[in-house]
């Protein structure tokens, strides 16, 4: 709360404008409905004498030598006047609100856009993505409507109302309070109302939700229902949760078309105390017709309309604080990654890895590596072998700093990677997914993702080197092809190759593969692993993998197991060890069915 | 590539639907035709509507009788008369009001109830072709956005067009009584306003669909940012997406106040015309008053001047219902455009049920295309013997996957013959030949629900006893178990809380379930951790076991030890037999059992 009305301090000046305005508004209205009283009143005293003379502003009287039309004519002037001041200082308030608005909004988007931008990768963990999405889009209109929509409106709301009671009371106070007596029942009926609606309508949509949620499970799992022959028993389902939803809105109908009319007559009733109480003085002769009977009237609609205004911002008030607690949270997660204040610079990075006592842990009861210790030389390539859960992915992640060590450090040509500028760090690491995600952009645009200034023959070069070219060739538009919807028309393993070349074009000295060919088909994976063979050369490249092949194409092996290493060495080497590779491998070759003997000569070939 | 404008996604163009269309009185009909089961509600909803755009004008005449009556006259018991008859009037205006807003939303619901019933009853009726050609997306909205804008046509549109057309017709005769020179000049006003508000809702109808258009870039944009972050991050791209993002933000709120500026013009407008109005009033009618030849009263002009609002106010009102009129007619033809979507074939008035199968299944010379022109399986033949394992292998696009779609008649053939038990598939009910087939999709596709509820799926009925005896059966009750709430665990979203080995063995042990006599099993190309995929060997040598089984196979273990071996090459078989029959062959099968072993 304290927050949200720092927000609206900041919005001052605008505020104020908007404030300014609308009460201006609300002046000229009044000014042209007395004008137009006056109007009435003039009309009816020269028909009839024994009337009240009309209540001549400040008390200034027509000059006696004007005519009656004269005089008309010039109160009609007067009202066409008003009226095309108010019109024009109407356009100007609606645009700064308007104006007020949108400033909230860029401002609001854009600062939890960039903080999600810098948010760790744990952030991203706990918070489910849709949700993420939903507090740059909607979140932020209600924390907007706080400024606008709350203070801003609660305050125009309590002037007019004053200003409206103090015009109406000037006129006669006992009519005032007599058409005023039912408001406080109409406030609260209607605030009562949509707190008992709003559970009910939430309720409505979570039902359509669970239906629409059948509907994309019946399409996507089509093969499903049909192959299981299930189509019955779904649209019985669909026709009961249908059923749900009707019964549901006829309990919100029956409501609202008890409520309505309701209020509305509440409304009538309050006419009808002007029609009775304000007739019978002006019958009386003690209130002027126009000024009076007509010009309340409207006065007293204009009123009841800005009472509907409070519970709408009692509403709001509502919306706008879970929304602003949900932007809030956002803005004020920790980044827990920062480059430190004076970053130390790589001269040249050529490539060494080394890893001194590292530990991690996402949860602090739960460790996922411990005491890892190893170093890596320039240009070497190491595969990482170890059953899921190991923690291979987690180890890859260390190194471009996407998660921080619980313990130990990891060093960079004998720096510790936490000295070093994030930037600086993550354009000496590239890395490639297991699944990879790709944008709804061209093919050229994803390849050059992390080095936008790349030129064309560069990204042609990686996508080359990735043996990326041939397929992107055939696509329709080639390099330009826009790719689909999570990038659904490319198979996983041009998607990946597309990922390998987007990593090339980074150009560092480190690259990270991992589990590359996780989700392709056995035929595509051993083209993806020969890209790989290619972005081998002149960098250091750590590759997860369960392959054998690629294992004995690599310079060291590290076996993980159970978060911590298990073996590091020479491939050669560990396959003669008893240990997981040897297992590996056997388990493998019993896969393929032939002895082992026979396997190992078939893949030293 | 030059030429792309910098962004972090580009959304492609073909998206939009169209947003209105002129009216049509076939789905106009069509629609009513959907109010008849509620007919006596119709009925009475219409009479109910004629009677409130009386009582609206009644209203106020009998506020200005008041005035011009008893007030100006200064009779206090007509006064109070005067507000007895208001009262009584206002209460029956408001029971009226009652029914006539329930009525409306009731009718309204109850049409779109049974058209989401009819379009869900439809889709499922609906073969494979329809579904392969169709985005999701567009059949959520037909659901969705286009039943609601259905709806609003017919609870809105008609009815309050009614209400509000008789409320003028009224209100002109309530003024043509008071004052019929007056009531000409009125008169020559409603035109100019009219137009004014068709001018300018219109530019508002245009610039509401640049905002939608925007605003749907802004959250494709942010969808993407967020599940692509990791990406983002890796390669450093934070500021520049952030500084791409502050762009499009602007850009969006560029069209928001594109709409602030055009009702900016326009309510004021409106506003400037009844201000305009009551300045006319004052000076023509006070002229008429104050002149002797002229018999006009006060009275009059100020029931004038009451009536006017009534008279003004269904101009706009009639203008957003017809928008909305034109807005609904198109999601209609939508909607129904998706129900009138035939079948691709209906099964035959003569195809029989099918108590029992056997599981003889042949192919006879059959082709087939998904597109006409662009054969997927050219003249195929093959056998499977009841209980025999035919394992499907060849490239990505050979058409292992279009032959299992066949054997479950997902799909006929373009020509050529599929056989079961020596009968034309042809000749099967679908429903009926689908209850003997098992199937298992390669992505292993859950229902949101419980483990047991997924498993349950191929028969709702079954009891808790089958479910274990299925699960024992294929060795994995000790995974099950092992998941945090065993049975009952959620799989979430699409399955996400369970890895991808777990959702293979909930998927076998649906099909299991229905003791199938055909097998459909495309397997899952991910690679899963060796115990795991101990399990599902071992669970799938039981699901084969006696049954005949068409593979699309990417274990080794699986080709291995199928009875026949289907080599596939651009849509045909190019070797079949063995597996040690066809690597003692030297052909295609070798080269491809050496990738598949290598890497």
């Amino acid at each position: 709360m304290r927050r949200l009305l720092g927000l609206v301090w900041e919005y001052r000046s605008r505020c104020l404008l908007v404030l300014v305005q609308q009460l201006l508004l609300v002046s000229i209205g009044l000014a042209i409905l007395g004008f137009s009283g006056i109007g009435i009143d003039f009309i009816r005293f020269r028909l009839d004498p024994t009337a009240n003379d009309p209540s001549w502003l400040f008390g200034i009287h027509p000059p006696a030598s004007l005519s009656d039309m004269a005089i008309l004519a010039t109160i009609a002037a007067v009202v066409l006047g008003l009226a095309i001041l108010h019109a024009a200082l109407r356009l100007w308030a609606t645009l700064s609100a308007s104006r007020l608005a949108q400033t909230i909004i860029v401002d609001l988007r854009v600062r939890v856009y960039e903080k999600l931008q810098w948010l760790g990768f744990s952030y991203f963990d706990q918070n489910n993505s849709s949700s993420l999405i939903n507090r740059v889009a909607g979140d932020v209109y209600a924390v907007r409507t706080f400024v606008d929509g709350v203070m801003v409106e609660m305050i125009i709301v309590f002037l007019s109302l004053v200003i409206y009671t103090a015009y109406m009371a000037s006129i006669h106070v006992m009519l005032t309070f007599a058409c005023l007596a039912t408001t406080p029942l109409l406030w609260t009926l209607a605030i009562r109302f949509s707190r008992m609606i709003r559970p009910m309508y939430l309720e409505t949509r979570e039902r359509m939700d669970q239906m629409v949620r059948d509907v994309v499970e019946n399409v996507q799992g089509v093969a499903v229902v049909k192959g299981c022959a299930q189509q019955k028993a779904q649209i019985e389902k669909f026709r009961q949760s249908n059923n749900h939803i009707r019964e549901q809105q006829h309990e919100i109908f029956w409501r609202i078309s008890m409520f309505q009319p309701t209020m509305g007559m509440l409304t009538h009733l309050n006419r009808a105390v002007l029609l009775g109480f304000g007739g019978y003085l002006v019958a009386q002769g003690q209130l002027p017709l126009g000024v009076g009977l007509v010009a309340f009237a409207r006065l007293l609609q204009q009123f009841s309309e800005q009472v509907g205004q409070v519970t709408n911002i009692a509403n709001r008030i509502q919306t706008s604080l879970a929304g602003a607690e949900r932007v809030f949270q956002v803005l004020d997660a920790p980044i827990e990654i920062r480059s430190p204040a004076q970053p130390r610079h790589l001269i040249r990075s050529c490539g060494s890895v080394a890893f001194e006592g590292i530990s991690f842990a996402y949860n602090q009861d739960r460790p996922v590596l411990e005491g890892i210790d190893f170093s890596i030389e320039p240009g070497q390539s190491v595969s990482i072998v170890g059953p899921t859960g190991s923690g291979k992915s987690t180890l890859l992640s260390l190194i471009p700093r996407l998660y921080d060590p619980t313990g130990g450090r990891v060093l960079i040509d004998g720096t510790d990677i936490r000295e070093l500028h994030i930037d600086e760090l993550r354009r000496h690491v590239s890395m490639v997914f297991q699944e990879s995600f790709l944008f709804s952009n061209t093919v050229a645009a994803n390849i050059a993702f992390g080095n936008p200034q790349a030129t064309q023959q560069q990204t042609f070069e990686a996508a080359k080197l990735a043996a990326a070219t041939p397929f992107i060739t055939r696509l329709s538009d080639g390099f330009d092809t826009i790719i689909g919807e999570h990038g659904c028309d490319l198979s996983g393993g041009e998607r990946q190759r597309i990922a390998i070349a987007r990593a090339l074009l980074m150009n560092s000295p480190i690259l990270l593969l991992d589990d590359p060919t996780a989700a392709v088909d056995p035929e595509t994976e051993h083209e993806i692993l020969q890209a790989v063979d290619e972005a081998k050369h002149n960098r250091t490249t750590f590759l997860v993998t369960h392959r054998l092949s690629a294992i004995r194409r690599s310079d060291l092996v590290l076996v993980l197991l159970d978060g911590q290493v298990a073996q590091f060495g020479p491939p050669e080497e560990l396959l003669d060890q008893d240990g997981y590779l040897r297992s590996l491998l056997s388990a493998q070759v019993e896969d393929l069915g032939g002895p082992l003997d026979e396997r190992r000569l078939a893949f030293q070939n | 590539m030059s030429n792309v404008a910098p962004s972090i996604t580009h959304l492609a163009k073909d998206e939009r639907e169209i947003h209105q269309r002129p009216l049509d009185w076939k789905i106009i009909n069509r629609l009513l035709r959907y109010t008849r089961p509620y007919a006596a509600r119709r009925t009475w909803l219409l009479v109910i509507v004629v009677v409130r755009s009386l009582q609206l004008p009644a209203l106020a005449a009998t506020i200005a009788a008041a005035i011009k009556g008893p007030i100006q006259a200064g009779n206090s018991a007509g006064v109070t008369w005067a507000v007895v008859g208001f009262l009584a009037l206002a209460v029956s205006t408001q029971i009226v009001a009652h029914f006539r807003q329930r009525l409306a939303l009731e009718l309204g619901e109850s049409v779109v109830h049974d058209l989401r019933n009819e379009l869900f009853a439809h889709l499922q009726r609906l073969q494979m072709k329809f579904y392969v050609s169709t985005k999701l997306g567009r059949i959520i909205s037909r659901l969705t956005s286009d039943v609601e804008n259905v709806r609003v046509g017919v609870q809105e549109v008609m009815f309050v067009a009614m209400v509000q057309s008789g409320q003028m017709l009224m209100a002109a005769l309530f003024m043509l009584w008071y004052d019929w020179a007056l009531f000409l000049v009125v008169l020559g006003l409603a035109p100019v306003l009219a137009g004014i508000n068709h001018y300018f809702r219109r530019k508002l109808s245009k610039a509401h669909r640049a905002v939608q258009e925007s605003f749907s870039r802004v959250t494709a944009t942010l969808a993407e940012s967020i599940n692509g972050i990791r990406t983002t991050q890796a390669y450093g791209r934070q500021a520049r997406n952030a500084e791409l993002f502050r762009d499009l933000a602007e850009d969006h709120a560029g069209y928001h106040y594109e709409i602030a500026s055009i009702h900016g013009r326009l309510l004021p407008l409106l506003d400037m015309n009844s201000h305009f109005f009551i300045a006319i009033l004052l000076l023509l009618g006070g002229f008429r008053v104050l002149n002797p030849a002229i018999d006009a009263s006060l009275g009059d002009l100020i029931g004038f001047f009451l009536m006017a609002g009534l008279f003004f106010s269904p101009l706009t009102m009639l203008g957003l219902l017809y928008t909305q009129a034109l807005t609904s007619m198109a999601a209609a033809e939508r909607v129904f455009g998706l129900l009138d979507t035939p079948p691709d074939w209906d099964d035959p008035p003569t195809a029989i049920d099918v108590p029992s199968v056997c599981g003889r299944v042949e192919f006879r010379n059959v082709s087939f295309e998904y597109l006409p022109g662009t054969q997927v399986l050219q003249n195929i033949s093959l056998v499977a013997k009841p209980g025999q394992t035919v394992a499907l292998v060849g490239h990505t696009g050979s058409g292992k996957t279009t032959v299992t779609n066949l054997v479950a008649k997902f799909y006929l053939p373009t020509s050529g013959v599929v056989m079961v038990d020596d009968r034309d598939l042809v000749q099967w009910k679908t429903k009926s030949w689908q209850q003997h087939l098992g199937i298992m999709v390669q992505h292993s596709f859950l229902f949101s629900g419980t483990v047991m509820e997924n498993i349950r799926f191929s028969r709702p009925r079954a009891s808790d006893r089958e479910v274990h005896d299925v699960v024992e059966q294929l060795n994995c009750m000790d995974v099950f178990l092992r998941l945090p709430d065993g049975f009952q665990t959620q799989v979430g979203e699409r399955g996400s809380n369970l890895s991808l080995g777990q959702r293979q063995l909930v998927c076998f042990a649906r099909s299991l379930l229905t003791d199938p006599k055909v097998l459909i099993l495309d397997e899952a190309s991910s690679s899963v951790d060796t115990l795991t995929e101990m399990h599902i060997q071992q669970a799938l040598r039981q699901l084969l076991k006696g049954r005949t089984s068409f593979v699309v196979a990417h274990r080794l273990s699986t080709i291995r030890e199928a009875d026949q071996i289907l080599v596939l090459d651009e849509g045909q078989i190019v070797e079949r037999g063995t597996h040690t029959e066809l690597l003692a062959n030297q052909g295609a099968y070798r080269e491809l059992y050496h990738r598949f072993q290598g890497g």
